[in-house]
């Protein structure tokens, strides 16, 4: 049960990742918007960390057969997800805190230094959470502001996924309990609200000009 | 307080009036835009250039004024900046 969540909730996140970072790349390629940049990284990258985790549980359903996928399998996949997220929180923080400022839009990422060896998927999740957090916060405050329907939905999905992240963090202290299988299921229903307003997107009538830089 | 513009919401905003706010079928005036689109002179005349020079505005001479007019690929830029305006609005930001 427990691996046929995670392969859905993967194959999903890897879907819903790649379609939003795709929108969001063809955005930036009509538009040079930054912002479009900044999103389309954020959601390759949590694509990608999802599609590892993906065919880390492939490998081990078809391959190893084991039991249980490969431990440094999952953590990579979890942090470069949370890279993704790091990212839409720094969009976030561009426009909150420094709307002027060139240098800080220039700054890219920051070093993390990990000096922990214990459980550092744990650490990952934990900062995913307080990431996902502070985008759900700032999302649901732009939709205060300008009243578009479709942040609520981003805000649910991303809330959604932090509260999946807590619940997936949290079932360290209980493991073997439903904590992880909830976590799951509730991740699926956020990625699922933060593809609502995205598939509304009319890509068809946008006619691509090659020579426009 | 002022509500704070990026420079793409300033070009969009020039685009905009240059599409849909015209005083004429030649164009808008630089005086006309100063006003329509709330932007300083030098601002202006750097962003005109640059939009003159990517073909998403035409520099017209008429009646011994320069006008510029939105050209086809700027309404194409600007059909993408408002569709992808709303996508970023959805993530609580803006482009």
């Amino acid at each position: 049960m427990d691996f046929l969540l995670e392969n859905i909730l993967n194959l999903l996140g890897f879907l819903v990742g790649l379609g939003i970072g795709i929108v969001s790349l063809i955005g930036f390629r009509n538009t040079g918007s930054p912002t479009l940049f900044r999103l389309a990284i954020a959601f390759f990258s949590i694509s990608a960390g999802f599609c590892v985790i993906w065919i880390g549980y492939m490998i081990e359903d078809f391959i190893v057969q084991s039991g249980n996928i490969e431990r440094w399998i999952q953590t990579l996949g979890i942090a470069i997800q949370t890279i993704g997220y790091f990212f839409i929180a720094f969009s976030h923080s561009i426009k909150s805190l420094f709307p002027k400022s060139r240098y800080f839009r220039s700054v890219g990422i920051f070093p993390l230094f990990l000096v922990s060896s214990v459980q550092i998927e744990h650490i990952f999740r934990s900062v995913s959470f307080i990431l996902l957090a502070y985008g759900a916060i700032e999302t649901i405050l732009s939709y205060f502001e300008n009243r578009n329907k479709g942040a609520i939905s981003v805000a649910v999905g991303l809330s959604l996924l932090a509260l999946g992240e807590f619940l997936g963090w949290y079932s360290f202290v209980f493991p073997e309990s439903i904590l992880y299988v909830a976590s799951t299921i509730i991740k699926i229903g956020g990625l699922i609200a933060l593809f609502i307003p995205v598939s509304k997107i009319p890509l068809t009538k946008i006619k691509f000009d090659e020579d426009f830089d | 307080m002022a509500e704070y513009r990026t420079h793409m919401k300033i070009i969009g905003d020039i685009l905009s009036t240059t599409r849909d706010d015209l005083q004429d079928e030649d164009g808008a005036t630089v005086t006309y835009l100063i006003r329509k689109a709330n932007v300083s002179h030098s601002r202006l005349s750097r962003m005109l250039t640059i939009l003159v020079s990517q073909g998403l505005l035409e520099k017209v001479n008429a009646e011994g004024s320069r006008k510029y007019k939105i050209s086809q690929t700027g309404r194409e830029f600007l059909q993408a900046y408002h569709t992808f305006s709303g996508f970023a609005t959805n993530f609580g930001l803006t482009i």
